[in-house]
């Protein structure tokens, strides 16, 4: 206990120190020398975040205050075009940044705020679209669930809204809306999006899903891995892996996410070869491990691995 | 730090209450009934953690939980209908079977009696105290715990002690009630 606070404390007195010597001897404030050292990326912003988060300046602590109400109010990606210029000026003003270094050093400061609280407003998406239930009365979420059934099994008919036939797809009973009570309408939209944009591989881990000893259920697998990557984003782990995407993260962005755990998550059962699906939770486990390490590299970024081109062509033979 | 310190003080008096009354009944409990009936939520409430993100169980989990001084492992299976046929495998050192029942799921009350019959005439669990949750209590339409029984046919049980207890897993209400029961009919044993 006395040694973290003696620790804590002298870290913080030393990095003053150290700092103070660097800006004197480069001429550059902490924050250029992580955009101009370090190469674009999770890495670069993640530097960025750690030390504008730990600034003594008033208004860049009053900066961070708007924009981590802005994102936790869902309000930042709307106001993006003028929060993210608004908060460059006030960094560099406050930073006293020199004219001619001045364009190359706010498109690269920009680009990482713009990173950082997109992340934030997709974290507050993503848990309050968990936060709502499946409701029968909704249109909306009759036809998406409709929707994911005709995606999946284009050939055979649901005869009713409510029947055994939603176990061929890995539900647990006659009716989806009960499985969907952990994760809300964030698992039923993760499945549809599987389903729609990558149809050739969610059927092809339908197909194995049926198998009869290495088979599993994939809805409910399915809710459970929404379940795994809500985690992942909500306590930052994922934060390398849209860090690293160019583009500030966005909804769509979590839906892509989880149609790589799934894909991935299918291959990894199968070299499994486990004896029943009795030892789902060990291996969700482990496959949570792996995927864990991976974030832990810098470089990390996850890309699904068959091309979208191929599966239309697939899907015409 | 404030909340460290909480942490540090709090694992130090659970280590001290541990020391004292260390357990001495470690207690196998097999939480059984139909999907969505919530035996996971009530196995994260009995560990004191979060149940508002439950996911239906592929498979099982176990805890450990360590209640009215004893060690309970419990473990959750899922209830879906493929799974049904692997609930033998857990049958055996069973000490006490809770049975959770969904009072809100009128439609499935002769399914959730079938499989507790099938349960109860099974010879590895011959004599097993039977525990039965009516949960969901806090939803409008769920049916009173005497109902449930009713339904279930709770009285013609002979061959072994039974209890139904009211409960709601998501409040937390009765549930420490079914475990008093537990702890009851265990020292009697």
């Amino acid at each position: 206990m006395w040694f973290y606070l003696i620790r804590s404390y002298i870290f913080w007195h030393l990095r003053k120190v150290i700092k103070w010597f660097l800006r004197k001897t480069t001429k550059l404030c902490e924050l250029q020398r992580i955009c101009y050292a370090q190469p674009v990326g999770a890495c670069r912003t993640r530097s960025v975040e750690q030390s504008l988060r730990n600034s003594s300046s008033p208004q860049i602590r009053g900066l961070i205050t708007v924009l981590d109400a802005r994102a936790s109010d869902r309000n930042y990606y709307s106001g993006r075009s003028i929060l993210v210029p608004n908060a460059v000026s006030t960094i560099t003003r406050v930073k006293r940044i020199d004219h001619c270094e001045y364009e190359r050093f706010t498109n690269v400061l920009g680009q990482c705020v713009d990173n950082i609280w997109s992340y934030m407003q997709l974290v507050e998406e993503i848990k309050t679209s968990a936060a709502i239930q499946y409701d029968c009365s909704n249109d909306v979420h009759e036809k998406s669930l409709l929707l994911l059934w005709n995606e999946l099994m284009p050939n055979n008919k649901l005869e009713n809204r409510v029947t055994k036939q939603w176990q061929d797809i890995g539900f647990q009973g006659d009716d989806p809306k009960t499985d969907f009570r952990g994760m809300g309408i964030l698992g039923l939209d993760n499945l549809v999006y599987f389903a729609s944009k990558y149809t050739y591989l969610a059927r092809c881990a339908l197909s194995r899903s049926m198998h009869p000893i290495h088979g599993y259920a994939f809805a409910i697998v399915g809710i459970n891995l929404t379940s795994m990557a809500l985690g992942l984003v909500v306590d930052g782990s994922a934060k390398t892996h849209f860090y690293n995407k160019r583009n500030p993260s966005e909804y769509e962005d979590f839906n892509e996410f989880y149609c790589y755990l799934f894909w991935e998550f299918d291959k990894f059962w199968l070299n499994a070869k486990p004896k029943d699906l009795m030892e789902f939770a060990t291996h969700r486990e482990q496959f949570e491990n792996t995927i864990r390490q991976k974030l832990e590299k810098s470089n990390t970024v996850f890309l699904i691995d068959v091309p979208l081109d191929n599966t239309t062509d697939m899907l015409d033979r | 730090m404030t909340l460290r310190l909480c942490a540090c003080t709090q694992g130090l008096l659970s280590m001290l209450k541990r020391l004292r009354s260390s357990p001495d009944k470690e207690l196998r409990i097999l939480l059984l009934g139909l999907d969505n009936a919530g035996k996971t939520t009530l196995m994260k409430k009995l560990a004191s953690e979060d149940v508002s993100h439950i996911t239906p169980t592929q498979g099982f989990n176990i805890k450990s939980v360590q209640a009215d001084g004893m060690k309970l492992n419990v473990w959750d299976i899922g209830g879906q209908r493929k799974i049904r046929p692997y609930w033998r495998n857990y049958f055996e050192f069973t000490d006490i079977l809770i049975y959770v029942v969904d009072s809100a799921d009128r439609k499935r009350v002769d399914e959730t009696g079938f499989e507790l019959n099938e349960l109860l005439s099974d010879d590895k669990l011959a004599g097993v105290p039977v525990l039965v949750y009516a949960n969901k209590q806090d939803l409008a339409l769920a049916a009173k715990a005497s109902e449930i029984a009713q339904e279930l046919n709770l009285h013609l049980i002979r061959d072994r002690p039974w209890q139904i207890q009211a409960c709601s897993g998501i409040r937390g209400e009765g549930i420490k009630e079914g475990l008093e029961w537990i702890s009851q009919n265990v020292k009697k044993k």
